[in-house]
């Protein structure tokens, strides 16, 4: 009975995850149709492997280790891409409307920005914290890698991630703390 | 460590943990306690929660195609599954937020700490000697909510006890609103109770999530009597940092 629902199971869930895994995949890609290929053969992939899956409630790590798996060998050897998105230069081009929104958008793509210089392993673990919410044991679950090492690349990331950030612009509002 | 040398708190990892919710309750109280007495390591943690904030915030309103239909080598659960999870996930949507005429209780009377902009009624001063935490809830999980009121509630009795000023604000947006609203709260006793014995105490709700509940999905929110209505959490959650407050986002 099981393994007759639980493809369509593993589908119902995949569905559910799977803005989350586009906006992942989207922070490493930087790319719409790269970000959404690569969720689409994470997909096929789960599907295709399903059987390995031994426990049900590792589902997310899983399916993540199964796409950073391809994101890697898809982009192995390629440098790092850091270019404005389409996303990013409709933003950029949007009629900026109030100072506050403008002010907003011109944030939203330099994080962009100062996240696509990172190096993969940072921003991958970066991203899977931050943008997908994962706990440092998923993170380290998915990326097949100590704890420890989460750890490191983490606090790494987000000083480089400070660091480019002022240096693209020292004045964002909210960067700093008012205290 | 060299004496009169210091890491960059930036790369401290008990920051980063206590950051991304990796600590335990008790662990939790003992670092912000600890942290009162460092303003060193408060800015960091103050940085580190906006930088945290910003990457999130950038990548959430990235936009999310539809789904393709699935691979042709999956018949059976081609574009049926898609169709088929939709109508489970609008069919369980209707069933839970089936709602009433109400949007929003009167709550007034615990209306001390804000106005209705989100603005604080009585910013925080440099100087003050009252610890104030601002929790941030985003999630859904009824396990977290749980652990947080027990937190918080510790926290309170503790420093009541000890004499201590504290004031503590839940701010929920997004998924983490349930925790809030009459339909889906498992917690509406306790939040009363809190709400009783703790003048110190405020839950605030996102009036942006009202909204897009109303908007996007049809659903018609009812707030438990306890809680403020505020019009943006995040903005809300970000002008506490701004005025020092330690920030958890839970």
């Amino acid at each position: 009975m099981f393994k007759f629902g639980r493809k369509r199971r593993l589908c119902s869930a995949f569905e559910t995850m799977r803005p989350d895994l586009y906006r992942i995949a989207w922070s490493w890609c930087h790319d719409d149709a790269q970000a959404e290929d690569l969720v689409q053969d994470t997909c096929v992939k789960a599907l295709e492997k399903l059987d390995q899956l031994r426990n049900p409630e590792r589902l997310r790590p899983w399916v993540l280790r199964i796409m950073a798996n391809l994101h890697r060998d898809r982009y192995r050897g390629r440098r790092d891409i850091v270019t404005l998105s389409a996303h990013d230069e409709e933003l950029a081009a949007t009629d900026p409307g109030p100072a506050e929104a403008a002010e907003r958008n011109a944030t939203v793509v330099m994080v962009h920005r100062a996240i696509a210089s990172l190096g993969d392993d940072q921003r991958k673990v970066l991203t899977l914290v931050d943008v997908g919410g994962f706990s440092y044991a998923e993170v380290a679950e998915a990326l097949e890698i100590p704890i420890g090492t989460v750890m490191s690349r983490l606090s790494r990331a987000r000083v480089r991630l400070r660091r480019e950030l002022m240096a693209e612009k020292e004045e964002i509002t909210g960067l700093r703390c008012v205290k | 460590m060299t004496p009169g040398r210091r890491i960059d708190p930036m790369q401290d990892q008990e920051l980063h943990a206590l950051v991304d919710g990796e600590m335990s309750a008790a662990e939790k109280v003992a670092l912000i306690d600890r942290l009162q007495r460092d303003h060193y390591r408060r800015t960091a943690l103050c940085e580190l929660r906006n930088l945290k904030e910003m990457v999130r915030t950038a990548y959430e309103e990235v936009p999310v195609p539809a789904s393709r239909p699935a691979p042709d080598d999956e018949p059976e659960q081609g574009r049926g599954w898609l169709a088929a999870v939709a109508a489970v996930v609008i069919a369980s949507v209707a069933t839970l937020f089936a709602a009433g005429p109400e949007l929003l209780p009167g709550s007034s009377e615990r209306f001390v700490l804000l106005d209705p902009d989100g603005k604080g009624a009585r910013p925080a001063q440099a100087g003050d000697e009252e610890m104030r935490i601002v929790f941030h809830v985003s999630g859904d999980d009824p396990e977290k909510s749980d652990e947080i009121l027990r937190e918080v509630e510790d926290m309170l009795a503790t420093y009541g006890e000890k004499g201590r000023k504290l004031r503590i604000e839940i701010v929920a947006h997004g998924k983490g609103l349930a925790m809030l609203r009459q339909e889906l709260s498992t917690q509406k006793e306790k939040i009363a109770e809190l709400s009783r014995r703790f003048p110190n105490l405020t839950f605030v709700a996102c009036m942006n999530t009202v909204k897009r509940l109303r908007v996007e999905e049809g659903v018609i929110v009812h707030l438990l009597p306890e809680v403020i209505p505020i019009y943006s959490g995040v903005a809300h959650v970000v002008k506490r940092q701004q005025e020092g407050w330690i920030y958890i986002q839970v």
